[in-house]
């Protein structure tokens, strides 16, 4: 999937995106409220300081639920907008848990 | 050697140019000697046979070497103390590390050339077994390297023989012999030139940098990284070489989060005749957390260098730089 098909993903769950909030200020250390700060400038402070930290948090991401992100997909575009990064996180969720399913059912 | 103390968080440093550009000269014999290679050299590159090129380069050389000189004493009592060897020797040494270094930079005119990867002559690549091992693990292999002069056109062949590198450079390199023409005007162009001669790169200060670097080693392929690299935002220091040096510690982040290998190459050798070496891959400890990792691997990635360095001090072309 290219990262432009992302812009067009929708919103992910409110409960995704809760859970990515969380993810995001402790695998960065952040100190900072869990809901009451902008994402998207907190990411480009962090990122634009060390480009490490997104793996950090793309680790701690899959961690969290229980995913890997697929290569192509590791790009900063997938992270810049947490709508589009709840969304994807969604769907690889979904697709996992529908194969878990079908193989159950098999 | 590198001392068994390193401090182990991560310290942030100024990625500003140390000095602000209206301090600087207007030129200086640098710069005369970069839009030299720039331009008319450049040109001639195109048509001219590679033994011209280098026979340039030796003509030039009394100048390049005339115009570092102060850099080279200093460079000269460096390598005596590290390589343990007569003064007369370590001034060799800073010479012909001086040369090399020259050469590279005509090594990457013969990289712009279309034919480039028919004219890169290997005469051997040894431990290939210890790379071959490394990838088959599946999760990418980072090869850890120094700044040797072969480097760029080992990664060149590798890559136009089924084994692309990705490259890690340095959008910003720090220069103290630059004046305004060559901060302004020369170094964006260097810049471009270098990354028509590596198309497969990544620039340290750009935002993907270390996950272009992921998702290489996630496709199981191999990324280069200079170990030797003076980091600038998030740094470790520790001894090497017996100089305080800051290490990025980024580079520990990606392999520990990425579990790839790590397999130290060296290049030695130029364009016209160069060889590679893979030595067995790193015996990680994959301690979990960051500094637990950093700690218990720093010394081992800094001596895979440090030893490459000593065996063969004339081809690392960083002994003559003003850091």
């Amino acid at each position: 999937m290219e990262p432009s098909i992302l812009s067009g993903a929708g919103s992910g769950s409110r409960e995704t995106m809760h859970r990515i909030r969380r993810v995001f200020v402790e695998s960065l250390h952040l100190n900072l409220p869990e809901e009451n700060f902008s994402y998207e400038d907190q990411l480009d402070e962090t990122v634009g300081l060390d480009s490490v930290a997104v793996i950090e948090f793309i680790t701690a991401l899959e961690q969290e639920f229980g995913m890997t992100f697929e290569p192509e997909m590791l790009t900063i575009e997938l992270v810049r907008s947490i709508q589009d990064l709840a969304a994807y996180v969604d769907s690889r969720t979904v697709r996992a848990s529908g194969l878990l399913n079908e193989r159950r059912d098999f | 050697m590198a001392g068994p103390e390193a401090t182990l968080a991560p310290q942030p440093v100024s990625d500003v140019d140390p000095k602000p550009l209206a301090e600087l000269p207007l030129f200086t014999l640098h710069d005369l000697l970069w839009l030299f290679y720039l331009y008319p050299l450049r040109l001639l590159a195109a048509i001219l046979p590679r033994w011209c090129l280098y026979a340039i380069g030796k003509l030039s050389d009394p100048i390049i070497q005339f115009q570092a000189r102060h850099r080279k004493a200093s460079a000269a009592l460096w390598i005596a103390r590290v390589c343990d060897t007569t003064p007369a020797l370590a001034e060799r040494i800073a010479r012909r590390s001086l040369s090399n270094k020259a050469v590279r930079y005509l090594d990457q005119l013969v990289l712009l050339r279309p034919s480039a990867a028919k004219m890169l002559r290997c005469t051997s690549i040894d431990g290939i077994q210890h790379l071959e091992s490394a990838l088959a693990l599946g999760r990418g292999v980072i090869l850890l390297a120094g700044h040797f002069c072969a480097n760029r056109v080992a990664v060149r062949y590798l890559a136009s023989h089924g084994h692309p590198v990705l490259s890690v450079h340095n959008r910003r390199p720090s220069n103290k012999c630059e004046g305004r023409l060559g901060r302004q005007f020369l170094q964006p162009r260097s810049i471009r030139l270098q990354s028509l001669a590596f198309p497969d790169h990544v620039y340290i200060q750009d935002p993907n940098c270390s996950l272009s670097i992921l998702q290489r080693l996630r496709a199981g392929g191999l990324a280069v990284i200079h170990a030797d690299g003076r980091g600038r935002t998030k740094v470790v220091e520790h001894l090497f070489l017996g100089r305080p040096w800051p290490v990025p510690a980024g580079i520990f982040e990606i392999v520990r989060l990425s579990g790839c290998a790590v397999v130290p190459m060296l290049c030695l050798g130029r364009s016209d005749g160069f060889r590679i070496r893979f030595d067995p891959m790193l015996d990680l400890d994959r301690a979990p957390s960051r500094d637990a990792f950093l700690s218990a691997n720093l010394p081992c990635f800094l001596s895979a260098v440090e030893r490459q360095i000593i065996q063969n001090p004339e081809e690392w072309i960083l002994w003559n730089h003003q850091f």
